[in-house]
């Protein structure tokens, strides 16, 4: 029977929502396609993995390789590649599934050549047709779509990476087997000098439900603090434009759009962003966008669902109080 | 150290373009060098100035694309070469990358740059692909680079965080434009490129592309929004009561 493979990533020691939504699809592809659903977790240690394992049962996959390592301790690619081979060549699936996070895009391509196969990037939504795959991928900056078809050598997988929100992530337990896969030493080529982390303990971006973003229109520290304190009685993990992060207002690991991050939360708060093309293309697929920008002719507002055009000095002190007050 | 960063002509995005009839649309003359690419040339500039060396471009496109490898040699690349492929080839990120590899084995480049993704492709894996075809280390997305020795010091965006890598040279790096401002090429430097050498090679096989377009499409539409009009309170209170209706906050 052919087997759909799909990666797993781990955040914080839990499945992120990204690897669940690419997991749950496949797992609807598995069952149309009359194949097997394996999944595949890349953990720093045994007990980290088999919780992974125990996860991805819950959304249906009915074998889970697990390598378990130091190695993963950290984002080094060698490492990552060695093992994601490995477990293809045993899985011999023929299509492999990730979520698309700088950790996989680090390996993607390189994965591809190695393993022989054909690979589609960061894709909004895939199937499998007359033994390819097709899939719609946004591309210049998400301003068209390209609707693509990948072929794989024979005995070679497709290699896909899904954008987040794609899909809906949606449980299917059952009881499959986990099967450990040893990583065998290697000398490393590349070493690790520091990790620079983000903001500790914040919400993962990539998963959050809320999102608030600051652009350029946030210009000192008390609009900082309040954009912060949005956040905060929202629950939302904080997004950046690329023109404030050059301020150095907030970390480059907050930024989001074509060369930063894409979020899909349900709610995306634009904060003093014009709505650039290239902001835009990471932020368009939020369900409902709120935009507070005091030039009513700003682009953001085309995206919105709701436009509050103002000054955000004064906009956002009356969402905080009227949000803190509502959930009183 | 000796550079070699890998240069794409993309379409200017800020340019209209249209699809009509599942193709795209658009100016033929709005083309740019690849704003990430851009950064690999100027990273590649600034540690050469530094620590002493050459940087060279390389680009495959059809023959109208030289105009890009001149606009890199006057912002200061010594070099360029140019695989000239047909106006119509199909070159996703494997032949892409298959071609570079042919191109660049034995060369003995200490540093092979390219971009983090191709402004029009944003597909970001032909330079991961170059690194694994020419069996070289690499590290993506970088926002800073450092030279010391033999040793290429590459800081990463990562999903987390940054982090800091080692790369023993002869090794591959891809660029992200978080990484600097690109120079803009002084008048001087455009009439030095005029003189500067541009090999040209015809490549008389293009790789096969395993991955096709079958067409493009206009992105959907979002529901159309609306206006929250009034002072900042009413603003507040009228959106807060919808994102309540909508159950999400
Ligand atoms: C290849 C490439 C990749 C890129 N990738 C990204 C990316 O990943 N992410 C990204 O964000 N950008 C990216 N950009 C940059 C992008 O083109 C824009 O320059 C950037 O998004 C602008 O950021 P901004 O909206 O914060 O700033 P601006 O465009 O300066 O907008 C600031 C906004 O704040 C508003 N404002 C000012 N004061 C107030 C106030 N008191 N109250 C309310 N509103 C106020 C203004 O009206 C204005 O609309 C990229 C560009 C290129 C070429
Ligand atoms: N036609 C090309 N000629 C030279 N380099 C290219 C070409 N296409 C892509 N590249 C390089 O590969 C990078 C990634 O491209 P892509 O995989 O299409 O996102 C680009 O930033 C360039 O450095």
């Amino acid at each position: 029977m052919p087997t759909i493979l799909s990666f797993v990533a781990l955040s914080n020691g839990q499945l992120t929502r990204a690897s669940l939504e690419v997991l749950t699809r496949c797992r609807a592809l598995a069952a149309e396609q009359g194949a097997d659903l394996a999944a595949v977790v890349l953990a720093p240690n045994a007990g980290a993995a088999g919780a992974a394992a125990e996860a991805a049962q819950r959304y249906g996959a009915q074998t889970v390789y697990t390598v378990a390592d130091p190695a993963f301790e950290h984002a080094l690619n060698a490492p990552v590649l060695q093992a994601l081979e490995a477990v293809i060549e045993k899985a011999q699936p023929s299509l492999v599934a990730f979520p698309s996070t700088e950790g996989v895009k680090d390996v993607l391509g390189a994965l591809a050549v190695r393993t022989g196969g054909a690979v589609v990037a960061d894709v909004a939504e895939f199937e499998m047709k007359d033994g390819g795959v097709e899939a719609l991928r946004p591309v210049m900056a998400a301003k068209f779509l390209a609707r693509t078809r990948a072929e794989a050598a024979a005995g070679t997988p497709v290699l896909v990476s899904v954008r987040s929100g794609s899909y809906v992530a949606e449980e299917s337990p059952v009881a499959g087997t986990v099967e450990a896969v040893a990583l065998e030493s290697r000398r490393p080529q590349q070493t690790l000098r520091e990790v620079v982390a983000g903001v500790a303990g914040g919400v993962d971006l990539a998963d959050a439900r809320v999102v608030v973003a600051a652009g350029r229109g946030v210009k000192d520290d008390a609009a900082r603090r309040l954009v912060e304190e949005l956040a905060e009685v929202t629950g939302a993990a904080i997004g950046a434009s690329r023109a404030v992060v050059e301020t150095g207002m907030f970390p480059a690991t907050a930024q989001i759009g074509q060369t930063g991050k894409v979020v899909s939360p349900e709610v995306y708060f634009a904060v003093g962003v014009s709505g650039a093309i290239q902001h835009v293309a990471g932020m368009s697929n939020s369900r409902i966008i709120v935009a507070v920008n005091n030039n009513a002719d700003a682009p953001i507002f085309d995206v919105a669902t709701y436009g509050l055009v103002g000054d955000l000095y004064e906009v956002l002190p009356a969402l905080i109080a009227e949000i803190k007050n509502s959930s009183a | 150290m000796n550079f070699c960063v890998c240069i794409k002509q993309v379409p200017d995005v800020s340019a209209p373009i249209q699809v009509r009839g599942g193709e795209l649309v658009m100016d033929a003359g709005r083309v740019v060098l690849n704003a990430y690419d851009a950064s690999a040339i100027e990273e590649a500039l600034v540690l050469t100035e530094e620590h002493g060396g050459e940087v060279d471009v390389l680009l495959i496109g059809p023959e109208r694309a030289t105009e890009t490898i001149r606009k890199a040699l006057a912002m200061g690349a010594a070099r360029g070469t140019h695989l000239v492929v047909p106006e119509e080839a199909e070159l996703d990120s494997a032949a892409v990358s298959a071609l570079l590899a042919r191109h660049l084995e034995g060369k003995g480049y200490d540093v092979i740059a390219t971009g983090k993704q191709a402004q029009d492709t944003d597909a970001g894996l032909a330079g991961s692909m170059l690194a694994e075809r020419l069996g070289l280390p690499y590290a993506t997305n970088a926002v800073g680079l450092a030279v010391e020795d033999d040793v290429l010091v590459v800081t990463r965006q990562g999903d987390g965080g940054q982090e800091v890598i080692a790369l023993p040279t002869p090794c591959l790096v891809t660029c992200s434009n978080d990484m600097n401002d690109p120079r803009i090429p002084k008048l001087k430097g455009v009439m030095a490129a005029k003189k500067k050498p541009v090999e040209t090679v015809a490549v008389d096989e293009v790789p096969a592309a395993s991955v096709r377009v079958l067409r493009y499409e206009p992105v959907p539409q979002r529901e159309p929004g609306e206006t929250i009009e009034g002072e900042p309170a009413e603003q507040a209170a009228e959106v807060v009561r919808r994102l309540h209706e909508a159950s999400v906050l």
